[in-house]
Order: C-alpha cells, then sequence, then structure tokens
C-alpha cells in the first residue's frame, strides 16, 4: 500500500507551497521566484503525481479509511474526533480533478498574475496554495467533522481570493458576500454535524461503525439511535436537510446562489478554481460523499433534485442576457451545479459524479478562456465590446469552443455524455414511480435549450463578427503558460466523455462505460462495500422507492441533443452576423427582471433590512435591558454590599473579638436548635 | 496514653521524615544563630532553608509515589498515610518558595537566621497537623504553627503596621486557641477518648450528651476556622496580611491557610464520622455549609471593594478558603466523600501555588518600592513584563480562567460537589468565582492597559523573588498537564480517610 502512505502528502504539499509563500511574504517578498508560482506549481504537480498514483492503486482494488491524528479522545461514551483519510474510487476521482485543475490554474496565473505586472503575488499564491491544500483535504476526509473543517478553510480561501484586489470597491464586498452567504448555509451543516455526533456517536463516512452504516441499520431495527423524539425516518430527514443547507449554500443552489455572480470579482483563475474544483464543486461533493446516508431518505432526495432543476433552468434564463463573458459563466455555473444536485436527487450517482468531471474540465476551461480574452481586451470583460477574435486568438479560440460545446451538450462533446445520463436517470426513476422527479427532468429539459443559447450567444458575441472596438482589432498576446493549460484541458473537454456512452453502450454494447465500474465496487474489501455505487442502488430501491423503467438511452439523448442544437441554432440566427444587434430589448419587462436577477439580491436585502434587523433590533434591547441589567444589578448590589462589609472591619481588636464570639454563638445556636441539643 | 518508647522501632517514622528534616533543618539555623548571632550570610541562611524544604518535598513527594502505607506511630497520636504526605508537599512547597523570595527581604534587615528558623518551625507544625490523630496532638501542632506565625508577622519591628498586626493576629489568634481548647474538653467530656479512632467508637454511646458533644464539635470547627481564615473568624486575616512583609503574607495565606484545612479534614472526617454524627443531632456539615457560603460570599464581596492589592489578595485568600470549605460541606452518608474532599485537597495544592506567587508578586512591588494601592501598579508591565506575566498568569487562574491550573481545580471541585448532589453549593461557589474576576481583572488592566501616573524606576531586579515568582507560575501552568495525576492521588489519598 505504498501509495497510500503517501496520501497526506496530496494535502501537505500545496498547504507547504501556501507557507512557503507566506513566509516569503512577510519576510523577503523577493526572494520567490515568479511570486511564489514555481513553488505552487511543483506542489500542485507533485500533489497531482501523487493523486496518479492513488489512482493506480485503488484501481488495483486498494481502499483505505485510516486514522492519521486522534485530536480529540472522548470521555466515557463520547466520540474520539479525528482526522482520517479515506481513499475509495470517488475520492481518487476527485483528487485527480482537483489536483489536475489546480496545477493547470497555477500555470496559467503565471500568465494572467505575473506577466500583468500584479502586485501582491506572494498573497495571491498563497491563498492559492491554501484553497487548494483545503480542497484536498475535504475530498480525504474520512469523516464528516474533518469534512466540514476544510469546508469551512474552502470557504474562508475564498473569501481571501475573491477578495485579492481589496483596494478596489467591489472585490472585498463580493468577498464578504460570499464568505456571509455560504456561511449561513454552514450554519446549518455545523448543526447537522452536531446532530451526528449526537445521534450516531460517529461521524465516519466508512466501515460498519460509519453513520450512514448505522443509520441504514436503525432503519431495519438492527441498531438503535438517539432521535430525540423523532421518527427514525424524519429525524434523518432532518439531519440530510441540515447538511443540505451547507451544500445549497456552496455549491450556490437557489436560494444562495446569489453570492457566486459577484464572485466574479476575483482574480480569473480563481475563478476558474472555484467553480470547475473546489468551492462549488465542495457541496455536491460532499453530497456524492455520503451517498449512503441520503439514499435513506426519499423527501431529502426529492428535495434534492427539485431545487437542483429548479436552479438548473432559473440560472439559465439568468445567462441568457448578461453582457459580461464572466458573468454568463457565472450564470452557467450555477445551472450546471444545479443538474449535478438533479443526478444525485433523482438517484443518479454516478451520472452526477461523471457530470462533476466534466464540468470540472470544460468549466476550468471557458473560464482559463475568458481569462485569455481578458488579458487580450486589457481586462475588459463586456462582450459587446469584443467580436471578432477568432482570427486573433486561434488557440484561445479552437479550445474555448470546445469547451462550449461541451457546456451546450454537444455530442460528441464531455458535457453531452454526462448531462444526457443526468437527465436519463431522472427520466427513468420519474417513469419508474417517482413522477416529482419527472418535474425536476422537465427544468432540466428545458434547460438546455437556453445553455445552448446563451453558450452560443457568448461564443458568437466574443469571436465572430467584425471587432467592435480598437481594443478588439489589437489584442493583448498571450504566452505559452495560457495556451498550454487551454490545450491540456481542451482536449479534456473534448475527450472526458468517452469514459462513460451509455447510449453507445447500449447500442454497441462496447466500450464499457468505464466510470461506472470505476464506482460500483468495492474491490473486494467487504469494509468499503456500503461506499460502492451498487450498494447506493440497493440503498435507493429498498429505502426512497426508486424503481427504473426499461427505457432506452437513445432517444432521451436525442431528444436533449436535439434542444441544445435548437438553442444554439437560435443564438446562431440572433447573434451570427458580422455586426449582430443588441435582441435583448425586444424581451421587454423580461429582461429587466432577467437582468436583476430576479431581484433575488433585492428581496434577500429586504429580508435583512424588514426581517432580520427588527428582530435583532429587539434581541438587543432584551440583551442590553434584561440580561446587562441583571448583571449591572448584581455587580452594582455586590459592590455596595462590599462597602458595608467593609465598615465592619474597623481595625478594633476587640471588636472583631465579639464579631467572633458572636458568630461562633450564632452557629452554635443554628445547629444546636436544629440537633435537638436543648430538647 | 501515649508510649514513647515503642516508637524507638527504627523504620516506623518513615513517613515522619519530611517533617523530621523542616524541624532538623529550623534547629540547624537556630544552632547557627546560637553561635554565631552576627552570622550575616544571607546565602548561606536562605540556602539552608531552601535545601530543607526541598529536601523535605523531595522525600514527601517520593513516599507519596511509593504508595505510602497508612501507619499509625506514637500510640496513635499521630497518623502518617496519604493524607498527611500530600500536605506535606503543599507545605514543603510554599516554604521553598517563600524562602527564595525572602531572600531579597530580608537583605537590609537583622535576625535574618530566626526568621527562616520561624519559618521552618511554622512548617513543621503544619505537616504535623496534618498528621494528627489525636485532639492533644492537634492542638499542639497547631500552635507550633501559630506561634511562629505571630512572630514573623511583626517581623518588621520597627514598622507600625508590622507590629500591630501581629498584636492583632496574636490577641484573636488566643481566642481562636481558647475556643478550640474548651471545645476539646468538651469533647473528651463526652467521650472520654482523644484519639480520632477512639472517639469515633465512643459516639456510639455518647447519644446521652449529644449537646456537649455537638457544642465542642462546633467550637473546634470555629478554632480550625481561624486557621483557615472562614467567616466569622477571618478579622485577622485582612490586617494581618497587610501588616506582614509579603512573603509572610503569602506564606499565611497559602500554606498556613492549607495546614487548617488539613487538620479539619483528620478531624471531622476521622473523629466524627458523617454517618454517625449527623443522625446524633451534631451537624457538622451544616455547619461547614454556613461557613462555605458566608465565606466565599463575603470574601469576595469585600475583596471587589478594596483598594489595596494586599488587602485584595486577602479577602481573595478568604473567599478561596469558602471553595475548599466545599470539599467539608458537600459530604454525606454514602455519598461520593473520598471525590469532594480530593478535589478540595486539589484546589488547596494548586491554591499553594498561584496564591503564593501573588503575594510574592507583591512583595517585589514592595521591593521597587511601588505603592500599595491599585492605581500604583499601572503601566508596571511596562517596566517589568515578565513578572506581569506571571502575575497575569497568577489573577487569571485565581479567577478561575481555562486553561489554568486555577480553572481545573475549581472545576473537578464544583463537579465533585454536584456529583454529591450539593448542586447548590457548587452555585453558590460558580457565582462568587464570576464575581471574582471582576476584582482580579482589574489587577491586570491596571498591569497593562492603564498608564502610569509616575514614571517609574525599578533599580535591581531581585533574582531570589524573581526565581519564586517565576517558579510559582511555572507551577501554576505545568499544573495543566499535570493535575490529572495530582487530583486523582488528591482522591485516592482521601478516599483512604472514610
Amino acid at each position: 500500500m505504498a501509495a497510500f502512505d503517501f496520501a497526506p502528502l496530496i494535502v501537505l504539499l500545496p498547504f507547504t507551497s501556501f507557507f512557503v509563500a507566506v513566509a516569503a511574504a512577510i519576510w523577503r517578498p523577493n526572494i520567490l521566484p515568479k511570486g511564489g508560482a514555481l513553488p505552487g506549481i511543483a506542489a500542485t504537480a507533485g500533489s497531482l503525481l501523487v493523486s496518479l498514483w492513488v489512482a493506480v492503486e485503488v484501481l488495483g482494488g486498494g481502499r483505505t479509511a485510516e486514522t492519521v491524528y486522534v485530536w480529540s479522545t472522548g470521555v466515557g461514551d463520547a466520540p474520539e474526533l479525528v482526522f482520517s483519510l479515506l481513499l475509495d474510487p470517488l475520492s481518487a476521482l476527485m483528487l485527480l480533478i482537483v489536483s489536475l485543475v489546480a496545477t493547470l490554474v497555477h500555470v496559467f496565473s503565471l500568465g494572467y498574475m505575473n506577466d500583468e505586472d500584479e502586485t501582491g503575488l506572494p498573497r495571491y499564491y498563497a491563498g492559492l496554495g491554501l484553497f487548494t491544500a483545503s480542497m484536498l483535504g475535504f475530498v480525504v476526509a474520512g469523516n464528516l467533522l474533518m469534512a466540514f473543517i476544510f469546508f469551512e478553510l474552502v470557504g474562508l480561501c475564498s473569501y481571501l481570493l475573491i477578495g485579492f484586489w481589496f483596494r478596489e470597491a467591489g472585490p472585498p464586498s463580493a468577498a464578504k458576500k460570499a464568505f456571509l452567504v455560504t456561511r449561513f448555509g454552514d450554519y446549518f451543516f455545523l448543526v447537522g454535524v452536531a446532530g451526528v455526533f449526537a445521534t450516531f456517536g460517529s461521524a465516519a463516512f466508512a466501515g460498519p461503525e460509519s453513520f450512514p452504516a448505522v443509520a441504514e441499520a436503525a432503519l431495519t431495527g438492527e441498531a438503535s439511535v438517539r432521535t430525540f423524539g423523532f421518527g427514525t425516518q424524519t429525524w434523518f430527514s432532518v439531519l440530510g436537510f441540515l447538511i443540505l443547507g451547507g451544500v445549497v449554500g456552496k455549491s450556490a443552489q437557489y436560494p444562495l446562489h446569489t453570492w457566486l455572480p459577484d464572485a466574479m470579482e476575483g482574480p480569473t483563475p480563481v475563478s476558474a478554481l472555484i467553480h470547475a474544483a473546489t468551492m462549488v464543486a465542495a457541496g455536491v461533493y460532499l453530497i456524492a460523499r455520503i451517498y449512503g446516508f441520503y439514499a435513506l431518505l426519499p423527501t431529502v432526495l426529492a428535495a434534492i433534485a427539485l431545487v437542483g432543476g429548479f436552479t438548473a433552468l432559473f440560472a439559465a434564463t439568468m445567462g441568457l442576457v448578461k453582457r459580461e463573458i464572466k458573468q454568463v459563466l457565472a450564470y452557467s455555473t450555477i445551472s450546471q451545479y444545479g443538474y449535478m444536485m438533479l443526478g444525485l436527487g433523482a438517484g443518479g450517482y454516478v451520472a452526477a459524479t461523471f457530470h462533476l468531471m466534466t464540468h470540472a474540465f470544460f468549466k476550468a476551461l471557458l473560464f482559463l478562456g475568458a481569462g485569455s480574452v481578458i488579458i487580450a481586451m486589457h481586462h475588459n470583460e463586456d462582450m459587446w465590446d469584443m467580436g471578432g477574435l477568432r482570427k486573433r486568438m486561434p488557440v484561445t479560440y479552437v479550445t474555448f469552443l470546445a469547451g462550449s460545446l461541451a457546456l451546450a451538450g454537444i455530442v460528441p462533446f464531455a458535457g453531452f455524455w454526462s448531462k444526457d445520463e443526468v437527465l436519463y436517470e431522472a427520466l427513468v426513476h420519474g417513469l419508474g414511480g417517482s413522477p416529482i422527479l419527472l418535474a425536476a427532468y422537465g427544468m432540466g429539459l428545458v434547460a438546455v435549450l437556453f445553455t445552448g443559447f446563451y453558450t452560443f450567444r457568448m461564443v458568437l458575441l466574443t469571436f465572430h463578427g467584425d471587432p467592435r472596438t480598437e481594443l478588439a482589432r489589437n489584442p493583448h498576446g498571450v504566452g505559452w503558460n495560457v495556451k498550454a493549460p487551454l490545450v491540456v484541458l481542451g482536449v479534456l473537454a473534448t475527450t472526458a466523455g468517452f469514459l462513460n456512452m451509455v447510449p453507445v453502450h447500449e447500442l454497441l454494447g462496447f466500450p464499457p462505460e468505464y466510470l461506472h465500474d470505476w464506482l460500483a465496487h468495492d474491490g473486494g474489501r467487504s469494509a468499503f462495500a456500503g461506499l460502492t455505487s451498487e450498494h447506493y442502488g440497493e440503498l435507493l430501491h429498498d429505502w426512497a422507492g426508486y424503481s427504473t423503467v426499461e427505457l432506452s438511452a437513445i432517444l432521451p439523448g436525442l431528444v436533449s441533443l436535439g434542444l441544445a442544437l435548437l438553442g444554439a441554432g437560435g443564438a446562431y440566427a440572433l447573434y451570427a452576423g458580422d455586426d449582430p444587434e443588441e435582441h435583448t430589448e425586444k424581451l421587454g419587462a423580461a429582461k429587466t427582471v432577467l437582468y436583476n436577477n430576479y431581484y433575488q439580491d433585492e428581496y434577500q436585502v429586504w429580508l435583512t433590512d424588514s426581517v432580520v434587523k427588527p428582530l435583532s433590533r429587539t434581541m438587543d434591547t432584551f440583551d442590553q435591558g434584561v440580561v446587562d441589567g441583571t448583571v449591572n444589578t448584581v455587580s452594582s448590589v455586590s459592590l455596595f454590599s462590599g462597602r458595608r462589609l467593609r465598615r465592619i472591619q474597623t481595625g478594633v481588636v476587640s471588636n472583631y473579638a465579639v464579631l467572633l464570639t458572636l458568630g461562633l454563638t450564632a452557629l452554635v445556636l443554628v445547629v444546636g436548635v436544629l440537633g435537638g441539643w436543648f430538647a | 496514653m501515649i508510649d514513647l518508647a515503642l516508637q524507638t522501632v527504627p523504620g516506623v517514622a518513615d513517613g515522619l521524615l519530611p517533617a523530621a528534616v523542616l524541624a532538623l533543618t529550623a534547629l540547624l539555623l537556630f544552632g547557627i544563630d546560637t553561635i554565631n548571632p552576627k552570622e550575616d550570610s544571607l546565602a548561606l541562611l536562605c540556602g539552608i532553608s531552601v535545601g530543607g524544604s526541598l529536601l523535605a518535598l523531595a522525600l514527601a513527594g517520593s513516599l507519596l509515589a511509593a504508595g505510602y502505607e497508612a501507619t499509625p506511630v506514637y500510640g496513635d497520636a499521630l497518623m502518617i498515610d496519604g493524607t498527611s504526605l500530600f500536605f506535606t508537599l503543599v507545605f514543603a512547597s510554599v516554604t521553598a518558595l517563600v524562602s527564595v523570595a525572602s531572600y531579597d527581604y530580608l537583605r537590609d534587615q537583622d535576625y535574618c537566621a530566626e526568621f527562616y528558623a520561624l519559618v521552618l518551625f511554622a512548617a513543621t507544625g503544619m505537616s504535623l497537623m496534618a498528621a494528627a490523630n489525636s485532639l492533644a496532638t492537634a492542638f499542639v501542632a497547631l500552635e507550633l504553627t501559630s506561634l511562629p506565625s505571630y512572630a514573623l508577622v511583626a517581623f518588621l519591628k520597627t514598622d507600625e503596621g508590622s507590629v500591630e498586626a501581629g498584636l492583632k493576629y496574636f490577641l484573636v489568634g488566643a481566642l481562636a486557641s481558647a475556643v478550640l481548647v474548651f471545645g476539646i474538653s468538651l469533647v473528651y467530656a463526652a467521650t472520654g477518648a482523644m484519639t480520632f479512632s477512639a472517639i469515633a467508637e465512643a459516639m456510639v454511646g455518647a447519644g446521652d450528651v449529644a449537646g456537649v458533644l455537638g457544642l465542642g464539635v462546633v467550637m473546634i470547627a470555629g478554632g480550625v476556622a481561624f486557621k483557615m481564615a472562614a467567616v466569622p473568624f477571618h478579622f485577622w486575616a485582612p490586617e494581618a496580611y497587610e501588616g506582614a512583609p509579603a512573603p509572610v503574607s503569602g506564606f499565611l495565606s497559602s500554606a498556613s491557610k492549607a495546614a487548617g484545612f488539613a487538620l479539619a479534614f483528620r478531624i471531622f472526617v476521622g473523629a466524627f464520622p458523617v454517618e454517625m454524627a449527623v443522625p446524633m443531632g451534631v451537624d457538622w456539615v451544616l455547619v461547614f455549609q454556613i461557613l462555605a457560603v458566608g465565606t466565599m460570599t463575603l470574601g469576595n464581596f469585600a475583596a471587589a471593594t478594596q483598594e489595596n492589592i494586599k488587602r485584595m489578595l486577602a479577602y481573595s485568600s478568604v473567599g478561596h478558603a469558602g471553595y475548599a470549605l466545599i470539599g467539608l460541606a458537600a459530604l454525606s452518608a454514602g455519598g461520593p466523600n473520598g471525590n469532594v474532599l480530593g478535589a478540595s485537597m486539589a484546589h488547596l495544592f494548586v491554591y499553594g501555588f498561584m496564591n503564593t506567587g501573588a503575594f510574592l508578586f507583591v512583595a517585589m512591588a514592595e521591593h521597587w518600592g511601588v505603592g500599595r494601592t491599585l492605581e500604583d501598579y499601572n503601566g508596571l508591565a511596562a517596566t517589568a513584563p515578565v513578572a506581569s506575566v506571571a502575575m497575569t498568569v497568577f489573577m487569571f487562574s485565581l479567577a478561575g480562567l481555562p486553561p489554568f491550573g486555577g480553572f481545573f481545580s475549581k472545576y473537578v471541585l464544583f463537579y465533585a460537589a454536584v456529583e454529591s448532589g450539593f448542586w447548590w453549593l457548587a452555585a453558590v461557589g460558580a457565582v462568587n468565582s464570576a464575581l471574582s474576576l471582576f476584582y482580579y481583572s482589574r489587577v491586570v488592566k491596571a498591569l497593562w492597559f492603564e498608564e502610569a501616573t509616575v514614571p517609574l524606576e525599578i533599580g535591581r531586579r531581585p533574582v531570589g523573588l524573581y526565581v519564586s515568582v517565576l517558579a510559582a507560575a511555572l507551577g501554576t501552568l505545568i499544573l495543566l498537564p499535570l493535575f490529572g495525576p495530582v487530583v486523582e492521588t488528591a482522591q485516592t489519598v482521601a478516599a483512604a480517610l472514610f
């Protein structure tokens, strides 16, 4: 198990690069070549290599769940709090994704940050290093508390990086918003963690003592847990919803999605990292990680599917009218994570994981491509100032196009296969007796149309037609450090879908569905049998009542492909010419609503102003008046009586003798009367 | 009743070695003083004193670690067991600290050999109090502790405050001794016995003279309460601590107080077992409950309004006596008595370090000529940061803030009280602790956050005082990881008393 012995390095290497960058920033700001980029690249590349090694080991059947460090031993029955590693197919896959994207983002930063002569680079690379380390730590976490700790670290790092340009007005405010909104969700998560400990006495993910396993045993009556007076399944659902709060915040699902578009204020490579591999991915990964628990809870699953489907559609509509390239991408991210939630809620564990993976590649690609465009445009992000960049930036154009085709879900690019599988799972389970999933499916399907439209609107406005400004006529060139990551991701965005071609497999019986096989087995280790997609399938069937109908994957695949092409064609019809017009005005009032993001921010501000603030004021009055009042009264009474007591101490020794004697007499009287001495 | 001849058997006196070392050291100092009254090598005297107390500390520690078996010696007059050794440990530690600290304090004084000899005689008396197994030895040991203490308080013969304090202490002490000895005679009258085990046996037949016995018991409680400085027998404490040289104040408020508790634990647990005394109507637990609540409350309330640091510390030490009294007040027939009593012992142990340290800091301030009120301490941290850190540790630890030793000892004490069903005692203690934070943090605030009113010039850094203050701070801090073993030892030896 040599690879597993080195697994902690995956987390520790980027952490070291963080530490090196911080130390350099404090003591010798100029000592690091490239402002700390090189240690960062070396560390993340190291993590990538070890992740590959771990993946090979896992492929060979290796699995591990080991305690690394016990940081609190419980007294009596109290649970032990530990840091533990869980390496299984899911975490190995995610490690590969995260470390790969992080490495590429580091390389890209050389072009985006260093070559643009940004200041504060050690701080930037320190943030990237810690961000990567936190996410990798979250991925390998073997229990819920450790996951929560790293989840919070991820949130902290996104705050630091979104607010990187803290001297401008926008970024600090966006950073605060991201921090506070996700914190609101994490509050529920924290309560959920405490609840899991209180209920199961363990928060481990794997093994017979793990809380999903105990939950299953409790439902069959083989184990007893504390449910605080609720029905067992009801209480588990409460816990499931609490943890879901953290997921909704981090993965930017409705109604806590509002932070994500604002987070575009951060440097673009950071956006790539946040959207593709770290912050936003953390939420969905968490559900996948404890899917054995959620698979027991049909109510929560339905809620996840509905939230996912709704978010997918809702965010896609907002992406239709945006002017800035990164804004379009931001709403596409929200929408795509909606698909993943839909997949998880609809029982498509593999499909959702698949989409998590392909999305990581094509969304990282799109953001880095957008970053390349932004470099070229001297940090102007308005698509209406672009146009015609195709001829001037061929590498960026080709790779960006590959990413866009993947995002829109056009065959044979990666996004098609994964999104199609998510929708297929929702459809077959919906038809198989869970009609509520059909509603989520419907929303997801409509979103495909919109996705095709906004994606190609973005491509056409940016790269096609005639240049609309002087900037676009003479773009700034980009170097190898920008192109190389784009090419790597472009290849992956094109080909990653071949890992799991469900319709092709059905048609030809070939090639194998690699990802299904990867996630299905326990490698012959029964302790990990509870973490396989096979087991999840049984749980879904037994507890959530999910069953499938026999349905070919080909027809639904053609439907969603058709819708994507229709959306793309619509965009082409409207925006293809040399000098496209702004059609958004024709939407009338709808445009205003969409442009203002359905007034979500406004209504949340209204909620704060008219509900939260008055409540806080009442609490403050209570605190000042009653709590502080009591305390102040107590203290003034005690100070007053203290002053009185001082007077007894007269300094005259005969007074003391009298008081002593009287005191003794009083004692004798009290005890004597009570003890019946004088009877 | 006492057959000294029996005790010449070698080996029996093993457990008495620490006390014997203390006594011999005192005699050695006396000898030096007699032969050469002009001996003014302070280093030599201090060295002997510290060496003797450290030797006693090491002996007591090793005997305790070896699991010393309870051994009655001198015809049951003394009982050497875990409890006596545990307390000897406390006394020897405080004696060593105070001896080191006095090195600087005594630099310009005469009669230094006498000072050290008196300290060591008092320490001998204290370790005998902790080993007393008969009312007669208890009284003699108590007087052996008290008489040197009076002289020590009045040690600064030319200082009016010191002399006045010594006289007041002596007068109140004489009254308390009279009460104690009257109590002893009443108990003897009711039971016809002096050794604790004999009294316990005789109590069975003393039902018809319960009133006499009860009166004696309450008076004995009053006598030992004087040593503990428990309300209403505490009046001497603020005066004596204020007037006495600061190291002596530290010595009295830590070691002498602990000795009072040691004696009380011995007498009341050994001679008047709860399960027998309470049904007879001799409810001494009630006595201690009243004393505990009164002492905690009055001590802390009075401390809150003091401006003079030494008086503030004096009242705070009265308050701490109240906490420690929970050890006796929360006893019940069949309850987890060992835990309660042990927790109280552990608290006294921690208290020995933090309280002595606080008084020694005051001694250092006096040495520098800093005034005695809180205001005079303003901005002291700027000139003496290391010592101020130590003082901060003492203050927070006395207040019972985590993560200092005082937090753990109070926590265990209150927890044990709750465990025995006396949650209200723990509640009173907790409320008082919260109040105490007010006046302790005033000191910290003055040290660190206030601006000095007059620019402070401190001359020499007194080596001895620094060493002892830092040693006490270290002790308070080392008790974080070591508190587990300390409380376990204390609870084990306490459980052996029942």
